[in-house]
Formats: C-alpha cells, sequence, structure tokens
C-alpha cells in the first residue's frame, strides 16, 4: 500500500471518527436533529468509500452497515433510542480500534465475533423496528410530535383568532432556580394572553427542576410570533427563544415552520437548524487546514531563534559606528523580524480543542458506566496553546475529569437528597490571562472533606494537630498533591482527590505550570492549571559563576538574597541557612559544576528556587538580571547532562546554559 | 440620568455588596431599608426607579412589602433577592408582582442583566 495515501487516509478517517462521536453525543441530546443525522450518514457514507479504496474491507462493510441504519433513521423509518446509540458508539470504537490497527502496521482485521455480532445486532435492530414501524406508520401522522388532542384545540381555537405556537425557551448556563425562571415564562405567555396547551417535559417535571435547560411549549395566543417572542425574551436568564408557526392545513396538519432567532426582524422561512449546519462546516474547514510535520516546525522556530539573535547582533555592533545609511534599513529589519517572530509563534499555537475533543465521549461514557447524569459543558475550546503542549496536558485533565465525576459529582440519590439538580455538572475550560493559559476543570460535586485530608496527613505524620488548625484550605488542598499522600484504599473517604494528583501536578510543573485546588463543601471543587504561554521563549534570570552566564528559568524562582556567611550551619554534611523560621539547603552552584578552588566570601548571593513544595538556596556569584531567551536543545550528545535543560545565545553572542533546577538540588 | 434603586436587605454585609456591584454598573443608589416597613416607607419618600427586595426580614418580610409597595405604585419595578432553596417564596413573590429573582450568592452579572431587562 502507498506510504503516502496510508497516512493521509489514516489522518483522515480519524478526524471522521472524532467527528462521528460528536455527532453522535449531539443525537443523544436531541436524536431528531436532522442536520446531525444526515452529517452522520454522510460521514459513515465517505468512510466507507475511503475504506473501500484502501482495501480494508471489514471497515467498509461496517461503516456500510452503520450508514444504512442511519439512512432508515433519516428517512423517518426507525427512530434514534439510546440503545440504538450505544451500539452506533460501539460501531465507531471499532472503526476506531481498525484504524489504530492499521496504523501500527497491521490491517482492519477485528476481532471476528465482536464485528460479527456487532453488525448482527445493527442487522436486528433494523429489522425490529421496521416491523414496528410497518404497524404504527398509520397512526403517527402529524408533525412533529404535536398531539392529537392538542392539534384540535388549535384548530378549534384558530377559529376564535388564535394563533398557534410551539415555542422552544433554552434557559442560560448556570441558571439557578430554574423551576421558578420557567414559571415565570409560563406566568408571562399566560399574562399576555395566551395559553400553554402542552409542554414537554410536562409541567410537573419542570416544577420539581426535572429538566435541562430547554422546554418546549404548544402556545396558543391572539399574538403574534414577534410579539410572543418579546415577552418571553424580556425575562432574565433566558438564552434563546424560539417560536415556530404551526398552521394547521384542512385535512392534514401541515407545518410550515418560521424561526425566529432572537433580533431577527424579518420573518424568514428556514428550514430548522440552517445554522449550526454553518457552524460546522466552519470548524471542518478549521480543522482542514495545513498538515505540516512537527519537525519542520521546530526547525522553523529554531532558525527564527538564531535569526533574532543575528539581527541584535548585528544591531550591537552597527551601533557603535553609527552610520546613518544602515539605520533605516536595520530597523526595517528588525520590525520584519519582529513580525516573523511572531508568525511563527503562531503557527505553534494549536486551539485547545485538539485535546478537549476526545472528552465529551470519555464523559459520557464514564457517566453512563457510574449511572450518573453529568451536564459536561466545554467552554473557551478556540483557546491557543503551544503545540508542545497539546501531547502533555491530556493526560493530566483525564485524570481531572475522571476525579471530577467520580468522586465529586455524587450519585443522583445523593444529590436530590442535598437538594441539588440530579445533573451533575462538569465544566471544562480555557482561557487566555496575561501571559499564560487557564484550563479550569470544575464540578459542582460534593467538594473536598477538608477534615479527612487534614486527618489522613496527620496520620502521615505531615504535619502536626496543631499545624493542621491553624492551616488555610489552600494549603490543606496543597497536601493532597504530594506524592503518594492518598491511595486507592482512601480514595472515597478524600473524594478521590489525591488519586494521581501528584503525578497531575509533575506534569504540569515540567510545563513549567502551576495547579491549584479551589473547594467548597457541597458545592464543588475548581481545579485551575496555568501554563505559560509557549515553551519555546522563556523568561530566565541570568546569574554568573566564575564568570560564566547562566539562565535560572523564572518560573522556578522564590525570591533572592544575600546571606551572610555567618548565617549559613553545616547541618549533617549539607550547608543550610534559615529564612522567616524555614530551614533552606543551600547548594554552590560552582560544586556542582565542579569549578573548585575558591576562597570563602562575606556574603552568598542567592537564589531561592522552589522544587515541588520545597526551597533550596543556589549560590551564585552575581546576578545579571531578567532576559526573554529562546531555549535551544543541547543535542543528542548531551542528553544524560542533566542539570541542563539546553542553552541559549544572548544578545552579545555569548551562550548561556540554562539550569533545570529539579535535577540540580 | 442613572437609574435609582433602593437596596433592602437586613443584612449590611448584602447591602453593601449590591451597593458595589450596583455602583459599578454606573446605577444610582437611592436609598437602603434594612426591613419591609422601611422599604415601604423609603419607597414613598424616594421614588426609586428599581427596588431589590431580600425576602427574609425582620418585622415585614419581602413579600408583604412587595404588596404595600405595589398598592401604592402598580408600576413599581421589584428585584427578589433569595436565597438558594426558596423557591416557593420566589414565586410568592412573583405572584406578589416582583418583576424578576437574583439568587444569593449574587453573581455580579445576574444582577446586572436584571437592573438592564428591567430599565
Amino acid at each position: 500500500m502507498n506510504e503516502q495515501y496510508l497516512s493521509v487516509f489514516l489522518d483522515e478517517s480519524r478526524e471522521y471518527v472524532q467527528s462521528l462521536n460528536e455527532s453522535l453525543l449531539k443525537l443523544e441530546k436531541n436524536p431528531r436533529d436532522e442536520e446531525t443525522i444526515n452529517e452522520t450518514f454522510r460521514i459513515l457514507h465517505t468512510l466507507k468509500g475511503m475504506a473501500g479504496t484502501m482495501g480494508f474491507e471489514h471497515m467498509a462493510k461496517l461503516s456500510h452497515r452503520m450508514e444504512q441504519l442511519l439512512d432508515k433513521v433519516r428517512s423517518k423509518r426507525i427512530t434514534l433510542t439510546s440503545d440504538l446509540l450505544d451500539r452506533l458508539f460501539a460501531g465507531v470504537d471499532m472503526i476506531d480500534r481498525m484504524i489504530n490497527n492499521i496504523a501500527s502496521g497491521g490491517n482492519d482485521q477485528a476481532d471476528e465475533e465482536d464485528l460479527k455480532s456487532l453488525m448482527d445486532a445493527f442487522e436486528v435492530v433494523q429489522e425490529e423496528k421496521v416491523q414496528e414501524q410497518s404497524v404504527n406508520s398509520q397512526t403517527k401522522e402529524e408533525p412533529d410530535g404535536v398531539d392529537d388532542s392538542v392539534m384540535k384545540v388549535i384548530q378549534e381555537a384558530s377559529k376564535e383568532g388564535y394563533n398557534a405556537f410551539k415555542v422552544r425557551v433554552a434557559l442560560a448556563e448556570g441558571t439557578l432556580m430554574k423551576a421558578v425562571r420557567m414559571y415565570m415564562v409560563f406566568k408571562a405567555i399566560e399574562d399576555s394572553g395566551g395559553q400553554i396547551l402542552s409542554s414537554v417535559p410536562p409541567v410537573e417535571d419542570i416544577e420539581q427542576e426535572k429538566f435541562d435547560r430547554e422546554v418546549e411549549l404548544v402556545v396558543i395566543t391572539k399574538q403574534n410570533a414577534e410579539s410572543l417572542h418579546k415577552v418571553i425574551s424580556s425575562i432574565s436568564e433566558i438564552e434563546k427563544v424560539t417560536v415556530l408557526t404551526i398552521t394547521k392545513g384542512q385535512g392534514k396538519p401541515n407545518e410550515e415552520e418560521e424561526e425566529k432567532e432572537e433580533e431577527v426582524q424579518e420573518k424568514v422561512e428556514i428550514v430548522e437548524e440552517k445554522t449550526p449546519e454553518q457552524k460546522i462546516s466552519q470548524k471542518r474547514r478549521l480543522v482542514q487546514t495545513v498538515r505540516v510535520d512537527i519537525d519542520k516546525l521546530d526547525t522553523l522556530m529554531n532558525l527564527m531563534g538564531e535569526l533574532v539573535i543575528s539581527r541584535s547582533r548585528i544591531s550591537d555592533i552597527l551601533k557603535k559606528y553609527n552610520i546613518k545609511e544602515v539605520d533605516e534599513s536595520l530597523s526595517q529589519l528588525n520590525r520584519i523580524t519582529l513580525d516573523l517572530q511572531n508568525v511563527v509563534m503562531k503557527i505553534r499555537m494549536v486551539p485547545i480543542a485538539f485535546v478537549f475533543n476526545r472528552f465529551p465521549r470519555m464523559v459520557r461514557d464514564l457517566a453512563k458506566q457510574l449511572s450518573k447524569e453529568i451536564n459536561f459543558i466545554i467552554e473557551g475550546e478556540d483557546t491557543e496553546l503551544d503545540r508542545t503542549f497539546v501531547e502533555d496536558i491530556g493526560e493530566p485533565l483525564v485524570h481531572l475529569l475522571r476525579n471530577a465525576i467520580d468522586h465529586g459529582i455524587e450519585t443522583k440519590e445523593e444529590r436530590i437528597a442535598k437538594g441539588k439538580s440530579p445533573v451533575g455538572t462538569v465544566v471544562l475550560s480555557a482561557r487566555h490571562e496575561g501571559n499564560t493559559v487557564v484550563i479550569e476543570v470544575k464540578d459542582d460535586g460534593r467538594g473536598i472533606d477538608r477534615n479527612a485530608v487534614v486527618r489522613k496527613a496527620i496520620e502521615k505524620g505531615l504535619i502536626s494537630e496543631a499545624q493542621a488548625e491553624s492551616m488555610p484550605d489552600e494549603k490543606v488542598y496543597e497536601l493532597l498533591f504530594l506524592p503518594g499522600f492518598s491511595t486507592r484504599s482512601d480514595a472515597t473517604e478524600l473524594s478521590g482527590r489525591g488519586v494521581g494528583m501528584d503525578a497531575v501536578k509533575s506534569v504540569v510543573e515540567s510545563l513549567n505550570g502551576t495547579v491549584k485546588i479551589e473547594s467548597i463543601k457541597d458545592r464543588g471543587t475548581t481545579v485551575t492549571i496555568r501554563l505559560p504561554l509557549t515553551l519555546a521563549i522563556i523568561q530566565a534570570l541570568l546569574v554568573t559563576v566564575n564568570n560564566h552566564v547562566y539562565a535560572i528559568p523564572i518560573a522556578n524562582i522564590d525570591s533572592t538574597l544575600n546571606v551572610p556567611a555567618n548565617k549559613v550551619q553545616k547541618l549533617q554534611d549539607r550547608l543550610v541557612t534559615v529564612i522567616r523560621g524555614e530551614i533552606i539547603p543551600l547548594v554552590k552552584l560552582w560544586e556542582v559544576f565542579g569549578l573548585n578552588g575558591r576562597k570563602e566570601e562575606q556574603y552568598y548571593n542567592t537564589v531561592i528556587v522552589r522544587v515541588g513544595n520545597r526551597k533550596y538556596g543556589l549560590v551564585v556569584d552575581s546576578l545579571i538580571g531578567q532576559e526573554d531567551i529562546v531555549i535551544k536543545s543541547l543535542g543528542k550528545i548531551f542528553s544524560d547532562v542533566r542539570i541542563f535543560s539546553g542553552g541559549a545565545i544572548l544578545g552579545d553572542g555569548s551562550i548561556a546554559l540554562i539550569l533545570d533546577v529539579s535535577n540540580v538540588v | 440620568m442613572a437609574k435609582r434603586v433602593l437596596i433592602v436587605d437586613d443584612a449590611a454585609f448584602m447591602r453593601m455588596l449590591l451597593k458595589d456591584i450596583i455602583t459599578k454598573a454606573g446605577y444610582e443608589v437611592a436609598g437602603e431599608a434594612a426591613n419591609g416597613v422601611e422599604a415601604v416607607e423609603k419607597y414613598k419618600e424616594l421614588k426609586p426607579d428599581v427596588v431589590t427586595m431580600d425576602i427574609m426580614m425582620p418585622e415585614m418580610d419581602g413579600i408583604t412589602a412587595i404588596k404595600k409597595i405595589k398598592e401604592i405604585d402598580p408600576n413599581a419595578k421589584i428585584i427578589v433577592c433569595s436565597a438558594m432553596g426558596q423557591q416557593a417564596m420566589v414565586i410568592e413573590a412573583i405572584q406578589a408582582g416582583a418583576k424578576d429573582f437574583i439568587v444569593k450568592p449574587f453573581q455580579h452579572s445576574r444582577v446586572i442583566e436584571a437592573l438592564q431587562k428591567l430599565s
């Protein structure tokens, strides 16, 4: 098989699998969303074609079966049940496995048995449903779920000059007291002379907040659609109101749909949900831009760094001679390199959607497995971050989401008993804040039990009881990050927050980021991860040791101090000093570097660095200042040099080695 | 002209908080009241454009105060402030004529949205 085709095939089919997952998730929420049904059908069709072309018969056959099923759904011969969706999900999973198999050099030979039973499952479903369908086909005639009896009332009312509308009201995200809010909607409709004939979900459920965010009503009123829309949207916390006119033909009821989005003045006849389609095609285009070899990008970035350095060297040299003619072209060169630098930086950035995309499916599966209902919200998926993070940040997020769903969100019964909505909410969000990317995992679950954490910490001898009492919550939660703080067995007691939290922390810190936990009992937990925008350029403190310049990443630095020699003591062979009551080990960098033979000095210039929760003092000769530096790898030859993470070329052309602080101390 | 708001809550802290949110959003705080009786008096005196009304208060509760104010001025615009779990009370307040409700702990954006919807 032609390698080149294969890689394109793999890339593209992976994208399709992702889209399939997304569409199926959408269909799970709204099984009658025709646009998405069509989309799913189309993707399966394409996939089938691709697989067939590449000679992957099994994959082609499987997607064909799924496509057939979707076709039946599309032509309204069967409805999508949750059971059916499960099977479709299983089908997508199998396609995914096949793709992975092919990628690792195999073929699409999935487990025969699995494949057969899955295909049979689609087959059986089809037959059953089709039969059922043929019986039902005569009775189910009226459009879009408007009940027969309701239809009669509508026809009666129309004689008296009433108009009938189907009204969909969606509450804003995070609306509190949804039942009351909906009551206000009902009241507003009734106060304006309207009558509510039916509602989905039924009124009793709405009163008990047994609905997500959307309610569908059939309303008769003497007003027109526009003023009805206005009446409802004047209420707070309403995200969207859709008013559809139900027109009644003489014999067969026929629905003419008229969608009024907020602020849309003219009545346009649109087939429902036109906008999502546009959104989808936009998204597609975003994803399908260009594929560039990652190595090439790295090389580009490297060259860029060199260019910046050469430029500043040239400008340094030229300053000495003060040649007017060169000045102008030099400033132009400056501008161009700066622009170029920005562009290259941007190329390295990818939307965090690349990481977030796979989570809805994971959350769904996990929720189903734990029989919890989770409203999973993703925000800020367009937020861009350095592509080097994309590979690494996934795992910690999986961890945090699992924790939130498994341990944070309570069981339905527990939530109801607490007076919370039975549906738990988990929000995964990303945003830019200054020079950092902030990623948050937030749940509205039971929160972290401070007492349990404290008890555990005392048990393990990490803190004393006296310390525990005065400890602010923030510090208590930090305990969770200590390696091995929690084991599986205490997982439930501690809401499982300790499980793998140290792993999360170490990954985040290796990316020069920070992680923080906030929690309120019974209100939920928020874990906030902050990452620098990019790893390629970092801020560093330049110091000298034996006349050589070294760089210490600012992210690691706590403070700088001048420690008098008489304040330095020896404790078990290590130099230590006491700073604000804290014992801090000192490390003479020249000793680490093997540069000995120095006379004792009266003062130690010390850079206090943080490694995990510990502080260390690095003793240097002098501090030069802070600078943005472009990290360059030391290359393979020096790969076993652990104390330096790389090198950087400074403005004057000299080289500074960058300390990897965690390996120095 | 900036809309004038009367803040009614028995807790000085809540009043302070609301005052802060409201003034930052560019509205004017016409006055404050610590219970329903005061609220009705202040309403007559100040004729504010909007009232934020707590429900649970000494002397006279918010719902009674809403009814009284509505008697004086059927067009009064009142926003109920309520803690979680007081659904029934909020509904009662709306039946009594409140135009909107906000839930404690207040989210700034919600408070402002409520004010804007009424102006």
